[in-house]
C-alpha cells in the first residue's frame, strides 16, 4: 500500500464510519474471547479446552490492539473498554449468546470467528496505516483457530446424528448475520470503501464464502445461497440485538473493577 | 508471620542461564551488570548491550535473543526501543516494560526510556537468534 488514510483529513462522517468499524471489530474480538472462556471448562477435552483459553487468550489480545486504534481518533479506548452498557456493543450478532453446546462453539470458531478474519484481513490490506501494522499479527494467530476448528467441523460434520444435527442448526442460525455483517454496505460501510479503509463488500464476501465453503458443503449448505439478515442497525454496524447483560459484565471487568490498572 | 521462603535450586545445569530468579520482578534482574562509569562511546551499541541483560519473563534467554527488539535509537539522552511480543496478548507485557525501562534506567547516560510497540513484522520463532536458540536446545526447547 503506497498512500494511506490521512487522519487528519478525515471528515465527521468519514471519522465516524472508521470509529464504528474499529468499533464493530474491537466488540467483536471482546466477545469472541468471552465465548470461548465459556468453554475452558465443559470442551470435550482437556487439550480442547486449552485449546479455548489459548484462543480466548488471543481473542482479547486482539481486542487491545482494535481498541487502542481510537487513540488515533482522539478517543480514550478505557471507558470504550470498560464502562459501555451491553446495548452499545457493536459485536456480530452471533456471538450475543453463549453457544449451547460445543457443535454450536465448532459453528462459532469456523463461521463467526472465520467472518471477523475475512473483516480483518480487507481492513490490513487497506489504507488504515494501524491497521496494515497490527492486523497482519492476529491474521497469523488466527491461523490457529481456523485450523482447529477446521478440524472438529469436519469431525462433527461426517458423523451421523446428533452431533451433526447441532452444528448444522448452528451454522444455519448465525449465517444470515454473518453474511449481513461481513457484506455491510450502508452509508458508514461505504465511506470506509471509498476510502479505501476495506475492500467492496462483494470482495469480503467473496473472502468469507471461500473460507467456509467445503466446510459448510459437509453439511449440504451452500454458502452462497445464504441470504443475508434483512435488519441492520447502521449506528452500531450489526444486527439487531446485543450481548447478554452478563457477558458484557464480564468484558468490561465490573467484578474487579475496584482493582483496576490500566 | 514472614512469608515462605522459596524452594533453593539445588541442581545447577552448565547452561549459562540463571538457576535462581528475583522474588520480586520478573526474572532476570539479579544478573544485570553494574551502570558504566562512564558515558560510552557508542550509545546505540551500549543501549543494545543493556537490553541484552534483559530477559525474557517466561523464556529465559535475552530479549534480542529472542528476537524481540526491532531497533534502537539514541538522541539527547533519550533512548528509544522499537519493540514487539511474541503474542498479541502476551500476559508478560508490563513485565518486559518495566525491565527495559528499569535496566535502562540504570545507567547515568540514559535520561529517559521511549518504548515503541511495533507488530510489524509480526514476531515468529524464525527471529530466534542462533545464539538464542543454542541456549534453549541446552534447556531443552526446540525452536
Amino acid at each position: 500500500m503506497s498512500a494511506f488514510l490521512d487522519l487528519a483529513g478525515l471528515d465527521d462522517r468519514q471519522e465516524a464510519a472508521l470509529e464504528r468499524l474499529i468499533l464493530t471489530l474491537a466488540d467483536s474480538k471482546r466477545l469472541m474471547g468471552i465465548r470461548y472462556s465459556d468453554w475452558l471448562l465443559g470442551a470435550p477435552s482437556i487439550e480442547t479446552g486449552i485449546s479455548a483459553s489459548s484462543m480466548a487468550q488471543d481473542e482479547w489480545g486482539h481486542a487491545r490492539l482494535l481498541y487502542a486504534m481510537l487513540k488515533e481518533l482522539g478517543r480514550d479506548p478505557v471507558p470504550v473498554e470498560h464502562d459501555r452498557p451491553a446495548g452499545e456493543y457493536a459485536s456480530v450478532a452471533a456471538l450475543d449468546e453463549e453457544a449451547p453446546d460445543w457443535a454450536a462453539l465448532v459453528a462459532t470458531m469456523v463461521l463467526a470467528d472465520g467472518a471477523i478474519t475475512s473483516m480483518l484481513r480487507s481492513f490490513a490490506s487497506g489504507t488504515f496505516e494501524s491497521a496494515s501494522n497490527r492486523v497482519p499479527k492476529m491474521l497469523a494467530e488466527e491461523e490457529f483457530h481456523a485450523s482447529l476448528g477446521a478440524a472438529w467441523f469436519r469431525r462433527l460434520a461426517e458423523t451421523e446424528g446428533e452431533a451433526r444435527n447441532l452444528l448444522l442448526a448452528a451454522a444455519n442460525a448465525m449465517l444470515p448475520g454473518l453474511v449481513a455483517w461481513v457484506g455491510a454496505d450502508d452509508a458508514s460501510a461505504r465511506l470506509m470503501v471509498d476510502a479505501g479503509v476495506i475492500g467492496p463488500a462483494e470482495d469480503r464476501l467473496a473472502d468469507f464464502r471461500d473460507s467456509v465453503r467445503d466446510l459448510l458443503a459437509l453439511l449440504d449448505v451452500d454458502v452462497d445461497a445464504v441470504p443475508a439478515d434483512g435488519e441492520w442497525d447502521a449506528a452500531r454496524g450489526r444486527t439487531p440485538g446485543h450481548p447478554g447483560e452478563e457477558a458484557v459484565e464480564r468484558a468490561r471487568g465490573d467484578r474487579n473493577r475496584a482493582l483496576f490498572v490500566e | 508471620m514472614s512469608a515462605p521462603a522459596l524452594p533453593v535450586v539445588g541442581r545447577r545445569l552448565d547452561t549459562g542461564l540463571p538457576t535462581h530468579v528475583s522474588v520480586h520482578k520478573s526474572g532476570g534482574r539479579d544478573l544485570w551488570s553494574d551502570p558504566l562509569e562512564s558515558p560510552p562511546e557508542d550509545f546505540v551499541r551500549a543501549t543494545w548491550d543493556a537490553l541484552g541483560e534483559v530477559l525474557d519473563p517466561e523464556i529465559p534467554i535475552s530479549l534480542p535473543e529472542l528476537g524481540l527488539i526491532y531497533g534502537v535509537e539514541f538522541e539527547d539522552g533519550v533512548a528509544t526501543v522499537r519493540l514487539t511480543y511474541t503474542a498479541t496478548a502476551c500476559p508478560c507485557m508490563e513485565f518486559i516494560r518495566e525491565d527495559i525501562t528499569d535496566r535502562l534506567l540504570s545507567e547515568s547516560w540514559i535520561d529517559s526510556v521511549r518504548l515503541v510497540e511495533v507488530w510489524d513484522p509480526p514476531w515468529t520463532s524464525d527471529r530466534i537468534t542462533p545464539e538464542g536458540r543454542e541456549k534453549l536446545r541446552r534447556l531443552g526447547v526446540s525452536a
